[in-house]
């Protein structure tokens, strides 16, 4: 029998992981994935209770269902905006890309 | 240690390993055949915590649509040098905040007292899932649908080159 | 129409400077019709309202004012009433602010024609007549301050209404500032008076003090600030040095100040609060001092000026000073009559010195000079006034002179009766030399000469209106005369003090008064007849003096000394303090201090969005463990 904090555990690495990748990471579609498995990290979290508090409800299920949907659509606007970075720019690399300031 | 718990840490075990190897390798392309990795890792976990449908789902559209998305853009805004860094400078100061937070949540985790359960998890049937989805989501549903909508036209607005930049 | 209603006096002409002043410009001959009708009118309710009073009065017993009017302003307890009340005193002002300012009017038709601001003028001269008017009927001191600060900006506006002449400027922004000390005076001695009878009112006032329910120390500050405020508005020494410059102003405009509106405004305060300086020892004799100064001065100075307009405003300072001598007389009664007549020939003069100015365009005495063949009405009715001014039987001036001769032969000491006796000798003798150098003689300025000409009928009515009240005016001293002019029981026992005063004659104090005014248009005859050969040996033979008078005793030099090295000083100190002090440092600093600190802090912005991340990471975790800390 697996104990719920296994899968917190888990979800924890994951998301911590997760951040880790996109502090540190420079090109923004490697950051884009290191956002993805936060969102992944997230989604265990959400079916791990589903399954441990109300089985019968199934909330965490039906949340993860509408994440995943989030994250197609964000991968999908992010491509767009990387493409067009890249293009005005000839850059990928966030760190190049300051403008926004004083 | 029983068959089950077993099969969850090799899980775990391989998950980690996946996600370490996105944030972690230094080529893009072992980058994104580890976040598949990891994708389908996450997949094997919902069988186990017995959610057939959303293990499909992240199969279809995360390690199918999402990651082929994603090797797209890498190709499409290849770098020009031919050994590409792919940290940035703030690297050391992440190494801490990702720790400490890892830190964090992990004692929130062993500090709170989670409900205990005894049998095993049941499994959710397909019927199931729609029915909720639809009675009782059918509101945030449409929703989705709309944010799927606009995402699809903004990406092909923001995509699309504009005329006067062919000139 | 009775005395409930007197506060339509002053509402009409109120009312038609509020019209003139926003729609002046739209109507018909730019309204100045408005403002005589409104003038008019008034005058005429005035006539209305004495009847109502003189039928109460020969109903008998007991007179107490009667009250009109109605709340403006309740606070808590305070109550502030726009109050009016009718009393003999009341009636008096009424008579002569309304037909001054008619007859003022009236001649302004014909002097201001053609003016660049005429129908201004006439906006304001409703409003000065409006002020005055609610000055003389205010019921309490609240109101009356609200007057009397109305009758200043008015005399401002009108002193300064040629504004682009900068000493015009410079003469209403003396007039203004240095009635203004007075005027805070007033208004501290007013709150002094709110702040231990708790009301404005005047009758409970008075009745307050007599019964010696106020402090005496306080009562007594706030007599001499309110003495203060008179003497301010009354022009008298040391207050006195913006009159002379008040001259500035369109000549109908000093014949309004001086006769009927600004300056007895003063004498009439000191008449009005006559209750309070009676209860409080001393303030009386301040009042005469203050009066004999002023007196001695102005007539000295009269003596050596060459400006026909400022000749006439010290003889007005003259009797302005006489009046306060009356008033510290304890005499209401001869203060009053000498507002009464003083009025007339008062205007007379500056009306007619104005018909000389209209004509010639010139006021120096020393450019006239046998103007008499070429305006003979205006000379005759200067003369007149002049006359009257001067004391001679039986003419208006006479008459008050010699009531108030015998009024300080009885209530004063000798030396004060001899004080006055002097001013008549002195003031007989300048109007002479006046009237002397302007109408006869051979012209000394053929231009001046040549231009002189009577004015037209606007002009003229009212001089000759004025010049027959001069003649007659000083009749109702006597009881019949009185009576028959409405006052009932004559001017003296009309007038209202504790016990009315008759009218009396002493033989000996009238002969020296005749006397000596003889004597003193003889002495101006001698001196200044001819081409005044025997005053010019007088003034070189005594040089300091006659440079001392010329100067107006340095007053004027000492106040310039006084602003420059003191006020100024104060001022630059005041404006430093505000400049570095409040706004470079306390204002701008603190802009400063914002702006450097932002410039500081914006390069804290790197625009790298790995660097925002990083911080919101670390706040998270910051936040998360401060969460735990707390919560456990």
């Amino acid at each position: 029998m697996i104990r719920l904090e296994s899968f917190l555990v888990l979800s924890a690495i994951l998301f911590s992981l997760g951040v880790y990748g996109v502090l540190a990471r420079r090109h923004a579609v490697l950051i884009l994935m290191s956002v993805e498995l936060m969102l992944n990290a997230a989604s265990i979290n959400m079916v791990a209770f589903a399954a441990y508090t109300s089985p019968e409800r199934f909330t965490g299920v039906i949340f993860a269902i509408f994440i995943i949907t989030v994250a197609a659509a964000e991968v999908g606007l992010a491509l767009a905006i990387v493409l067009r970075l890249f293009r005005n720019r000839t850059t990928a690399n966030v760190d190049e890309v300051h403008q926004l300031k004083w | 240690m029983t068959v089950t718990e077993v099969i969850f840490y090799f899980i775990a075990a391989a998950t980690v390993l996946g996600a370490f190897g996105v944030v972690a390798t230094g080529r893009v392309a072992y980058a994104a055949l580890s976040l598949v990795f990891t994708l389908l890792a996450v997949a094997a976990l919902y069988i186990l915590l017995a959610s057939e449908f959303l293990a499909l789902v992240q199969v279809l559209l995360y390690a199918g649509g999402v990651a082929v998305l994603l090797l797209f853009a890498l190709m499409l805004t290849r770098a020009r040098e031919l050994v590409p860094v792919l940290d940035g400078a703030q690297k050391p100061f992440a190494v801490v905040a990702g720790l400490s937070l890892m830190g964090v949540l992990i004692s929130m985790v062993f500090l709170t007292t989670w409900p205990r359960r005894a049998d095993e998890p049941t499994l959710i049937n397909f019927n199931a899932i729609g029915d909720r989805l639809f009675r009782d989501f059918a509101l945030p549903f449409e929703v989705a649908s709309l944010v799927l909508l606009v995402a699809l036209v903004g990406s092909i607005v923001l995509a699309r080159i504009e005329e006067e930049e062919e000139e | 129409m009775g005395m409930e209603q007197a506060w339509l006096i002053p509402a009409i002409p109120a009312a038609a400077a509020g019209i003139l002043i926003l729609f002046g410009k739209y109507l018909p001959r730019k309204g100045d019709w408005l403002s005589v009708l409104a003038i008019g009118t008034s005058f005429v309710l005035f006539f209305f309202v004495l009847h109502d009073l003189t039928d109460a009065l020969a109903r008998g017993g007991e007179f107490t004012a009667v009250h009109s009017g109605r709340e403006w302003v309740r606070i808590g307890s305070f109550n502030l009433r726009i109050g009016f009340q009718v009393d003999q005193l009341a009636a008096v002002m009424l008579a002569v602010v309304s037909f001054i300012s008619l007859m003022v009017q009236v001649y302004s038709l014909g002097y201001m024609k053609g003016d660049k601001r005429y129908g201004w003028y006439f906006a304001v001269q409703s409003l000065f007549a409006a002020a005055m008017l609610t000055l003389v009927l205010a019921d309490n001191f609240l109101l009356l301050y609200f007057a009397w600060e109305g009758v200043g900006l008015c005399s401002f506006l009108l002193i300064g209404h040629y504004h682009e002449r900068r000493s015009a400027a410079e003469a209403a922004k003396k007039a203004f500032i240095t009635t203004r000390l007075g005027d805070v005076g007033l208004l501290i001695g007013a709150i002094l008076l709110y702040r231990s009878v708790g009301t404005f009112d005047m009758s409970t006032i008075f009745d307050a003090a007599r019964s010696g329910q106020i402090d005496h120390a306080y009562l007594t500050a706030a007599v001499l600030l309110i003495l203060l405020g008179a003497m301010g508005k009354s022009a008298q020494f040391p207050f006195h040095v913006w009159l002379p410059d008040a001259m500035e102003g369109p000549t109908p405009v000093s014949a309004l100040i001086h006769a009927a509106t600004m300056v007895v405004a003063g004498v009439y305060l000191v008449a009005r609060t006559m209750p309070l300086f009676q209860v409080v020892d001393g303030t009386l004799v301040a009042v005469t001092a203050v009066g004999l100064i002023t007196t001695f001065m102005s007539a000295t100075m009269g003596l050596v000026m060459t400006d026909i307009k400022r000749v006439v405003a010290y003889s007005t300072l003259n009797s302005l000073g006489l009046m306060f001598i009356a008033l510290g007389a304890g005499s209401v009664t001869v203060a009053l009559l000498y507002v009464f007549t003083h009025a007339f020939f008062k205007a007379l003069l500056f009306l007619a010195s104005g018909s000389v100015y209209h004509a010639t365009d010139e006021l120096e005495v020393t450019q006239m000079g046998g103007l008499a063949k070429k305006m003979p009405v205006t000379a005759a009715v200067f003369t007149l006034g002049a006359m009257s001014m001067a004391g001679l039987v039986p003419l208006a001036g006479f008459w008050n002179k010699d009531e108030l001769l015998l009024s300080t032969f009885e209530n004063h000491n000798i030396f004060v009766y001899l004080a006055v006796l002097v001013s008549v000798l002195i003031t007989a003798l300048y109007m002479t030399r006046l009237v002397l150098l302007v109408f006869t003689g051979k012209p000394r300025n053929e231009h001046v000469y040549e231009h002189a000409r009577e004015p037209g009928p606007a002009m003229k009515l009212p001089l000759v209106l004025l010049g027959v009240l001069t003649v007659f005016a000083g009749f109702v001293v006597f009881d019949g005369v009185g009576h028959l002019m409405g006052f009932p029981g004559g001017f003296g026992e009309f007038l209202f003090t504790h016990e009315p005063e008759a009218f009396r004659i002493n033989a000996g104090v009238t002969a020296s008064s005749i006397v000596l005014v003889l004597v003193g248009i003889a002495g101006g005859f001698y001196f200044w007849g001819g081409a005044a050969e025997r005053a010019k040996a007088v003034g070189e033979a005594v040089p300091q003096v006659y440079s001392l008078l010329r100067n107006k005793f340095y007053m004027d030099d000492a106040y310039q000394w006084v602003i420059d090295r003191v006020v100024l000083v104060v001022a630059g100190v005041v404006y430093w303090y505000d400049r570095v002090i409040v706004n470079d440092t306390g204002v701008n600093g603190t802009a400063d201090a914002t702006r450097f600190g932002g410039f500081l802090l914006k390069f804290h912005e790197t625009g790298l969005m790995p660097n925002y991340a990083l911080l919101m990471t670390v706040g998270v975790v910051v936040l998360a463990v401060v969460a735990f800390i707390v919560g456990t």
